[in-house]
């Protein structure tokens, strides 16, 4: 697209970068154009922006599924398959049984948790992105995708609420 | 990175007031730099300990090489006493695990605002401890190289893991608290790899680089990282009380006399917690005073972290206690006689130890200025760990060399070997733990922000006190 631009500015105070955000949504700018990046996790709604829906719940479930289906196939099928009786026990019995689909479903649901957090936050992701490495010194940075008929209004916006380094993002190798 | 001039030297402050407010007055990039900057000195001291420790490290496993060599028969181990030094510090190391957990998953699930600054070393005192103690089966094995026969495969030998058995659970419940405790760590620590990334060069950025996987701190990447940790704030839980639940079950479902106790789970697992807690107070200490977080781990961390010591030794008490007076009413003659063994016969010294190690503790940190000096607290807990390896030899080693069988009983001493192999996995532990904290940020920055920005300082008469939003 010819016609949008990417800015980046970088505020000091989240109330500025909150109102920045209204002010923006006023101007015809949707939420999915306007990313907010922080070197610290802001409270949901701080930012005044919509929660977002995650998948990864269900992947959790899923996994813990998995695990427990798996569990169940070593506690209980395979003993079958390789009978061994020891201390006057069936070759599969409850007690036995519970301890280990236990812990592969633990184990499924842990590693399902980690792999979809990743999946979620699509990483890694090591190519060039619009970052500022002023952001983990405590600035706010929003990075805007936005028409290049607004430009100027946007601009007077930034400034307006006293955000620095307004210009086009460098797009750093992450 | 140039340090700013007002990081340098700083002497540490004097009153906790001055440690809080010092914090509060920082600006995120100096925080960041008084993480980072501590992580770039490696003075000589640093080298001379990490020597120390290698070559510690390098006997040790030469002491296994000769194990190895010349077969099981090195050691101590004999009949009766099957089990010994080797798993008796394998069940301390997982022990010693169970306070990774218990402080970073707890106390995140109960919002407590004094575990931000301790959480990382917690859990990396639990991957490095479950580390060493998944060392203790490979080792105890004798021959090692047969160790892929526990693992579930069809192979043409038609041999299968007997899943009834405890040492299988064993191997599995460690093995899975080793994955979620790993994972547990890395997780918390990709934010503060960005910021590393952000501030370093070389081939320090090349690694944080790798291991931050291009994370940026977006809204949504926060929001899926905080949901992230509370599901493994939560599932890991379960997995801790499982694991030395376990632990315990491969002495509790035998019939030996002194193991086959219904209590042992419970008992073992608040060990663990007490055991595990103590070390971690004598870590931070030593860190503390080692790379000077001092505005970071501060006198009402080492008290609150003090209060946990103290009760998880009252805890500990009852559920010995309560095992302890069940087998004294039996009077079964081999407890019997183990009971006049650890009282007045060859194993009283080992038994008076264990209890005043113990016990002494909990009467110490009652005293707020025990659990607020760190020297005093260092020696407590440190005590606290001699007492709770003292108990583990008890169990593991003293009980089995009386049985029902008197012409069966017998005794034990380690041989250099043992105690070489020992030495290996304390050291290993140490130099893990040395060299993780000059290549990680010990303190997680990022929590430590997010707490700065939840809690403000507020002037009630004359005091001043940290005061919470209610946010979620």
């Amino acid at each position: 697209m010819t016609d949008s631009l990417t800015l980046i500015a970088l505020f000091n105070k989240s109330a500025d970068t909150a109102e920045v955000i209204d002010e923006l949504h006023n101007l015809g700018i949707p939420d999915d154009k306007i990313v907010v990046i922080t070197g610290v996790p802001y409270p949901e709604g701080a930012l005044g922006r919509n929660r977002e829906w995650l998948t990864l719940p269900y992947i959790v479930l899923a996994g813990a599924a998995a695990g427990l289906l798996f569990g169940l196939f070593l506690a209980v099928i395979t003993p079958h398959l390789y009978r061994l009786d020891v201390g006057g026990h069936p070759p599969v019995s409850f007690p036995p049984a519970a301890v280990i689909i236990f812990v592969f479903t633990m184990m499924a649901t842990i590693v399902s948790t980690f792999l979809g957090v990743l999946w979620e936050m699509n990483f890694p992701r090591f190519g060039a992105a619009p970052y500022h490495k002023l952001v983990t010194d405590g600035y706010l940075a929003l990075i805007l995708d936005i028409p290049m008929l607004l430009e100027d209004r946007v601009r007077q916006t930034l400034d307006t609420h006293h955000a620095d380094h307004i210009g086009e993002p460098e797009w750093m190798t992450l | 990175m140039s340090e700013p001039a007002h990081l340098e030297h700083e002497t540490p402050p004097s009153t906790p007031y001055d440690e809080r407010l010092l914090l509060a007055e920082r600006t995120d990039a100096e925080i960041n730099q008084a993480v980072l900057q501590p992580m770039m000195r490696t003075g000589k001291g640093f080298w001379a300990l990490v020597t120390i420790l290698s070559l510690i490290v390098a006997w040790g496993m030469y002491a296994w090489g000769y194990l190895i060599y010349w077969g099981i028969g090195v050691t101590g181990k004999n009949r009766p006493v099957y089990w010994t030094l080797f798993i008796t510090t394998f069940v301390f190391w997982v022990g010693i695990s169970h306070a990774g957990t218990m402080i970073s998953a707890v106390l995140r699930l109960l919002k407590a605002d004094w575990r931000r600054p301790i959480t990382r070393g917690a859990e990396a005192m639990t991957a490095f401890a479950l580390i060493m103690a998944a060392l203790y089966p490979l080792i105890h094995l004798g021959r090692v190289w047969k160790f892929y026969w526990m693992i579930p495969y069809p192979n043409n030998r038609f041999m299968w893991p007997n899943f009834q058995s405890p040492l299988m659970w064993d191997m599995v419940a460690i093995f899975t608290y080793l994955i979620a405790s790993s994972l547990y760590l890395y997780l918390a620590l990709i934010p503060d790899m960005a910021m590393a990334r952000d501030h370093t060069d070389g081939w320090r950025y090349k690694l944080y680089r790798v291991l931050a996987l291009g994370w940026r701190g977006t809204e949504g990447e926060w929001h899926k990282i905080h949901r992230a940790l509370g599901i493994f704030s939560i599932v890991i839980i379960p997995i801790f009380l499982s694991v030395h639940s376990i632990v315990s079950w491969d002495f509790a479902v035998t019939i030996q006399a002194r193991w086959h106790s219904t209590i042992f789970a419970p008992y073992f697992v608040i060990g663990a917690v007490y055991s595990g807690l103590s070390a971690l107070a004598t870590i931070l200490v030593i860190v503390r005073r080692g790379m000077h977080l001092h505005e970071f781990l501060r006198s009402e961390h080492f008290n609150a972290l003090g209060k946990l010591v103290l009760v998880a030794g009252m805890a500990w008490v009852y559920f010995w206690f309560a095992g302890f007076i069940v087998e004294w009413y039996g009077n079964e003659p081999v407890v019997r006689e183990l009971i006049r063994q650890e009282v007045s016969g060859n194993l009283a010294p080992f038994f008076y130890l264990q209890m005043s190690a113990n016990l002494i503790p909990i009467v110490l940190l009652i005293f707020k200025r025990v659990r607020t000096t760190p020297v005093l607290l260092l020696a407590t807990t440190l005590l606290v760990n001699v007492g709770m390896f003292t108990e583990r030899a008890l169990i593991v080693i003293g009980s089995l060399q009386r049985n029902d069988i008197p012409f069966n009983w017998g005794t034990y001493r380690p041989t250099w070997v043992e105690i070489s192999i020992v030495a290996m996995t304390f050291a290993g532990f140490a130099l893990l733990y040395t060299v993780f904290s000059r290549i990680i940020p010990f303190v997680p920055v990022w929590e430590i922000k997010e707490g700065r920005l939840r809690y403000t300082m507020r002037r009630i008469g004359r005091l001043l006190v940290p005061t919470a939003a209610e946010i979620d």
